[in-house]
C-alpha cells in the first residue's frame, strides 16, 4: 500500500507545481502583470477613494473631521 | 455644511446627489452583508479559541520554571498542556481568523456577494467541532506526538473536509468574481488555499495514515511545520497588509511590481526552506543544503515585501494615532521583516549549531506566528467588524490596551526568550580544555529559569490585551446598530441601503 501513497503524493506534487505554472502563464496572458499602477489602485473606488483615510479609533470624530478638512478649519473662525 | 472643503468629506459622500457614490457603497455593502453570517460564526469561534489558547499557554509557561504546578493532574502535564495551546492558537483561533478575514477580502475584491453561504456555515461548524475533539483527544492522552499534527485520527478527517469545502467555496466566489483585475491578496490567498489542504493531506497520508519509514518522515514532518507558516499563514497575514495598509492610509502601495514579485519568489522558494529543521540530522547532506540555500532565498521576497511595507507607511505615521487597524498592521508588517531575516539566518549551520534545539526556536516561532500574523489578523478584525455589524467598537480605551499589552508583552517575549536561547545554546555547547562538556544538564536548565521567567510574565501581559479586546469584542456584538451621525469607523450610505443591518 505504500507505494501507493507515494505515487498519489508524488501525482499531486506535480499537480500543484503545474497549477503554478498556469497560473503565472494565465496572468501574464490576461495582462495582469501589465500597468501595475492600475493593479495597485484596483482596491479604490469613487466610494473610498485614494486620499481617503477609512479607519479611526471609536468616538475620536473630531480627528477624524479634522484630518479631513483642515483646510477648511484653518478658515472657519 | 460652511465647511465644505473642496475634497470630498465624508459628509459630502453621504449626499444623496452623488448617484455613482451611492451604487458603489450598496455594491459594498450587500457584498459585507453576504459574509456576515459565516465570518461572524468564524470569529467568535476564533475569539474563543484565542482565549482557550491562552490560558493553555500560561499553564504551559508556568510549569516550565515551577515545574509542580498542577503536576498532579494527569489532563495538564506540560506534554499535553503545551500541546493543547499549540492546537488551540493554530487550528483553533489562527486558522479560523484566518478563513474569516481571507474569504471577507476574497469577497470584497472580487467584489462578489457569497453564494451558497451555507457551504461555509456547514463548514466552520464542522471545522470547529474537529478542533474540539482532537483537542479533548490531545488532553486525553491520545496525541500522536508528531510536532504540528498531534490531533488524534478520530479528529482529523473532519478538518480536512471542512477545509475542502472552504477551498471550493472560494474557487466559486472567485469565479463569479465582476473584478477584471486580480489584487495581490488575491494571489496570496487562492495560493494558500491550494496549498494548505495539499500540505495536510499528503502530510496526514504519510505520517499518520501510511508512515513513510526512517528519516523521510521527519522530512515530511518539518516540511508540513514549516509549510503551515510559509505557506498558509503567511500568505494570509502578507494578504492582509497588502489590503489593510494602502486602504487605511487611502494610498496605493509603495510598488505593485515588487508586490507581484514578491509573491512569486515566496511560491517559488518555501515550499523548499522547511527542511533547515533537521541541520546536523541524519539527512542526506543535499536535502539540508538544498533548504538553507531556499531559506537564503526567502530574503529575495522577505526584502521586497518590507521595503514595500515600510515604503508605502513613509510620510504617513501620524495615521498611526487615529486608526486602531493600522497599529497593528505595521506592527505585524515590521515584525514579519525582521522574524523573517532572522529565520534565513538560523538556517546557516554555524547559526544552527548554536541555536537549535534552544528556547530560541521557540521565541521564533512565537515572532512570526504572534507578533507578525496574529497581530495583523487583530488589526484585520478591527476593520472588518464594524463594517459588516453596523456597529461602532465600543471602547478606544479597550482597543489600546489591546495594542500596548500585546505589542510590549510580545516584544518581551521574543527578546527575553531569544537572549534565554542563546545562553543556553551556547552553555550546551561549551567544552572544557579536556574536551569534556562544561556544564551539565541541571546547570543550564537553572541558568534558563530567569527567562522562562520573562515568558511569564510577557504572557500575562498578552493575556490581559487578550482579555481587553475579548471584552470589546463581545461587548460590540450585543450593542445596537449606531445612528449614522456617531460612527466615526464607518464610511456609511443612507440607511436605505446598508443591507448588512436588517
Amino acid at each position: 500500500m505504500e507505494w501507493f501513497f507515494y505515487a498519489l503524493t508524488f501525482v499531486m506534487a506535480l499537480g500543484i507545481t503545474s497549477t503554478a505554472v498556469y497560473a503565472l502563464y494565465w496572468s501574464s496572458k490576461k495582462g495582469q502583470l501589465r500597468d501595475f499602477d492600475k493593479g495597485a489602485a484596483s482596491i479604490f473606488d469613487e466610494a473610498e477613494p485614494i486620499g481617503k483615510p477609512t479607519d479611526f479609533f471609536p468616538a475620536k470624530k473630531k480627528k477624524q473631521k479634522k484630518h479631513h478638512t483642515a483646510a477648511a478649519e484653518t478658515r472657519a473662525p | 455644511m460652511s465647511e465644505q472643503p473642496s475634497t470630498p468629506t465624508i459628509v459630502a459622500s453621504f449626499k444623496p446627489g452623488a448617484r455613482a457614490d451611492i451604487a458603489a457603497r450598496a455594491e459594498l455593502s450587500e457584498i459585507d452583508a453576504s459574509t456576515r453570517a459565516p465570518l461572524m460564526l468564524f470569529l467568535v469561534s476564533a475569539v474563543l479559541w484565542l482565549i482557550v489558547g491562552t490560558a493553555f499557554a500560561i499553564i504551559s509557561s508556568y510549569k516550565l520554571h515551577s515545574p509542580g504546578f498542577l503536576g498532579d493532574i494527569e489532563w495538564l502535564t506540560f506534554g499535553r498542556a503545551r500541546t493543547a495551546h499549540l492546537n488551540a492558537v493554530i487550528y483553533g483561533w489562527a486558522t479560523n481568523a484566518a478563513v474569516g478575514v481571507a474569504f471577507w477580502l476574497m469577497a470584497r475584491l472580487s467584489r462578489s456577494v457569497v453564494r451558497h453561504g451555507g457551504i461555509l456555515l456547514f463548514a466552520v461548524a464542522l471545522w470547529n467541532i474537529g478542533v474540539t475533539i482532537g483537542i479533548i483527544g490531545i488532553l486525553k492522552g491520545d496525541s500522536t506526538s508528531v510536532e504540528w499534527l498531534e490531533m488524534p485520527t478520530y479528529a482529523t478527517p473532519l478538518l480536512f473536509i471542512a477545509y475542502a469545502l472552504v477551498g471550493a467555496w472560494a474557487v466559486i466566489t472567485f469565479r463569479y468574481g465582476k473584478s477584471k483585475h486580480i489584487y495581490v491578496s488575491q494571489w496570496y490567498i487562492l495560493a494558500a488555499l491550494f496549498w494548505f489542504p495539499w500540505l495536510y493531506s499528503v502530510a496526514q497520508m504519510m505520517i499518520i495514515f501510511a508512515p513513510a519509514r526512517g528519516t523521510v518522515q521527519a522530512l515530511v514532518n518539518w516540511w508540513f511545520g514549516h509549510n503551515v507558516l510559509g505557506l498558509w499563514f503567511t500568505p494570509i497575514g502578507l494578504a492582509s497588509v497588502y489590503y489593510f495598509l494602502p486602504k487605511v492610509l487611502g494610498k496605493p502601495i509603495h510598488s505593485y511590481y515588487l508586490s507581484i514579485l514578491g509573491f512569486w519568489s515566496l511560491a517559488i522558494f518555501y515550499n523548499w526552506a522547511g527542511v533547515h529543521h533537521l541541520v546536523g540530522g541524519p539527512v542526506p547532506a543535499w536535502v539540508i543544503t538544498a533548504g538553507i540555500a531556499a531559506s537564503f532565498m526567502m530574503v529575495v521576497p522577505v526584502v521586497v515585501t518590507g521595503i514595500n511595507h515600510h515604503l508605502t507607511m513613509i510620510g504617513s505615521f501620524s495615521a498611526l494615532k487615529y486608526s486602531p487597524t493600522l497599529r497593528f498592521i505595521v506592527f505585524g508588517a515590521v515584525n514579519y521583516t525582521l522574524t523573517s531575516l532572522i529565520g534565513s539566518l538560523m538556517a546557516a549551520r554555524s547559526v544552527s549549531e548554536t541555536l537549535h534545539f534552544t528556547h530560541f526556536v521557540v521565541a521564533h516561532a512565537h515572532h512570526g506566528m504572534y507578533a507578525f500574523f496574529t497581530m495583523v489578523m487583530f488589526g484585520a478584525i478591527y476593520y472588518i467588524l464594524p463594517r459588516i455589524l453596523l456597529r461602532e467598537w465600543p471602547n478606544a480605551t479597550l482597543i489600546r490596551t489591546h495594542f500596548w499589552a500585546t505589542a510590549v508583552g510580545s516584544m518581551v517575549y521574543v527578546v527575553g526568550l531569544s537572549i534565554g536561547g542563546v545562553v543556553q545554546g551556547l552553555m550546551m555547547n561549551h567544552t572544557s580544555p579536556d574536551g569534556s562538556v562544561t556544564y551539565t544538564v541541571l546547570q543550564v536548565v537553572e541558568a534558563t529559569i530567569p527567562y522562562l521567567f520573562s515568558r511569564s510574565v510577557a504572557g500575562i501581559l498578552i493575556t490581559v490585551g487578550h482579555l481587553a479586546f475579548a471584552v470589546n469584542f463581545f461587548w460590540m456584538l450585543s450593542k445596537k446598530p449606531v445612528s449614522q451621525s456617531s460612527a466615526p469607523t464607518l464610511f456609511r450610505n443612507p440607511e436605505e441601503m446598508e443591507l448588512a443591518a436588517k
